[in-house]
């Protein structure tokens, strides 16, 4: 029982630690993208490209440890 | 033949129930858990607007090949029968117990994705219709939405992407066909009591494996298999081999895996995160928590319509874009010859 107890608080804080890192990583991206975008409003659509391909990129990452954290829910 | 073929059709009130009788093994919320886990799972019947429909032929790879038309006749022939241990159910040898080689069956995901081909057939046919009878005018109705989609399509994702016109112009059938599957396996998705297929592994894994293929192909025919080597280097000198070939082998591969994760977990997170929320109502057996829970159903239906928009986009645009980065400096080479020419 204590192993399933671990596998479960080990899922949870691996959410939270991802979470927090991938909300960092697009936070900061889209500050960026905003900030780049209000100096050079002509570039906006070329900014919002480069910033979704980025984003969606850091998200791949994100969602791998997402599967794992549900992969140690699942398995317990 | 009622335990076994709709073990998961009242699935909340089973969970309840199996927990009341002899629960033990699992905390509570560890089986409603599952039991949502595995109504987004596969299943060998049609389950579509709440219904189940056993129409769909199992086709199984053991000793020979096996074809039954339904679920039913497989289980009165005898040979293989449906296994359900705890809460998973698979296809199993009746003498042995040991699983067939291969299950080749049309699944309830097979059912969708035939029902998203017939959609889209149907949605471009008659956008087709509209550009016959009324050539050389505006588009209306459902042909102008085709029309703004595809041209999208075309000048955001494709072109800025691939370097040449005339690439643009040979990939946009396939890249088209990408977008406008997973868009429809999405929003299908979405409808309730329906699945969307997107959300299984298999379906995204074999959307993947197109686009490595497609890319490396593309890399190889447009630029040589002497520039596709070189690429294998990274651009570092000859003699990194032994360190940047295995690691640029792996991007290789890790580029159509992150594609497939990423719309797997997308999609299904969306769905496990409404039906958790729906969830919710048979955990604390209130009404008071219900007001809530359709509340944030609905906040978070209406962010998984925008979703099932923005990972057919990114699907479409990273295939491109990924087309873009294994052709290297050739995908730019008309725009030197521009410039030569000037």
């Amino acid at each position: 029982m204590e192993a399933v107890a671990f596998a479960w608080l080990s899922a949870g804080l691996g959410v939270g630690v991802t979470v927090f890192g991938v909300g960092t990583g697009i936070g900061r991206l889209a500050a960026a993208a905003l900030e780049a975008s209000s100096r050079q409003p002509e570039n906006a659509g070329d900014i919002r490209t480069t910033m979704i391909i980025g984003a969606a990129l850091i998200e791949g990452v994100a969602l791998l440890a997402g599967v794992i954290c549900i992969l140690l829910a699942v398995k317990s | 033949m009622s335990n076994t073929a709709n073990a998961h059709s009242d699935s909340l009130q089973h969970a309840e129930q199996t927990h009341g009788a002899d629960g033990h093994t699992n905390p509570e919320g560890s089986e409603v858990f599952t039991t949502l886990l595995n109504s987004l799972g596969d299943h060998h019947e049609l389950n579509i607007f709440f219904g189940h429909y056993k129409i769909l032929p199992v086709m199984l790879v053991d000793d020979g090949f096996h074809v039954y038309p339904n679920i039913d006749a497989m289980e009165q022939a005898g040979v293989f029968t449906m296994h359900h241990p705890e809460h998973e159910h698979h296809i199993v040898r009746t003498s042995t117990g040991a699983s067939p080689k291969l299950d080749l069956s049309v699944t309830n995901f097979v059912a969708y994705e035939f029902i998203a081909i017939l959609i889209a057939t149907i949605v471009f046919g008659i956008a087709r219709g509209g550009y016959i009878k009324n050539a050389l005018q505006a588009p209306k109705g459902l042909q102008n939405v085709v029309e703004s989609l595809v041209l999208y399509v075309r000048d955001e994702i494709v072109r800025p992407n691939v370097g040449t016109e005339a690439r643009a112009h040979r990939l946009m059938p396939y890249i088209l066909g990408i977008f406008f599957f997973v868009l429809t396996l999405n929003l299908v998705g979405l409808m309730p009591g329906c699945h969307a297929a997107t959300g299984a592994l298999g379906v995204t894994a074999a959307l993947a494996l197109t686009t490595f293929i497609v890319v490396n192909f593309v890399a190889i025919k447009d630029a040589g298999i002497k520039s596709w080597l070189h690429h294998l280097l990274g651009g570092a000198p000859w003699y990194m081999f032994p360190i940047m070939v295995p690691i640029e082998l792996i991007s290789l591969f890790t580029k159509p895996f992150a594609l497939m994760i990423r719309l797997f977990a997308n999609m299904t997170a969306g769905h496990i995160v409404l039906l958790s929320l729906v969830g919710l109502i048979f955990f604390f057996k209130s009404w008071m928590v219900t007001p809530v829970s359709v509340a944030f159903s609905v906040f978070i239906y209406l962010l998984e319509l925008l979703v099932a928009f923005l990972q057919a986009y990114i699907f479409a645009m990273l295939a491109s874009v990924f087309v873009g980065l294994a052709l290297g400096d050739h995908a730019h080479d008309d725009h030197h010859g521009d410039a030569h020419a000037h």
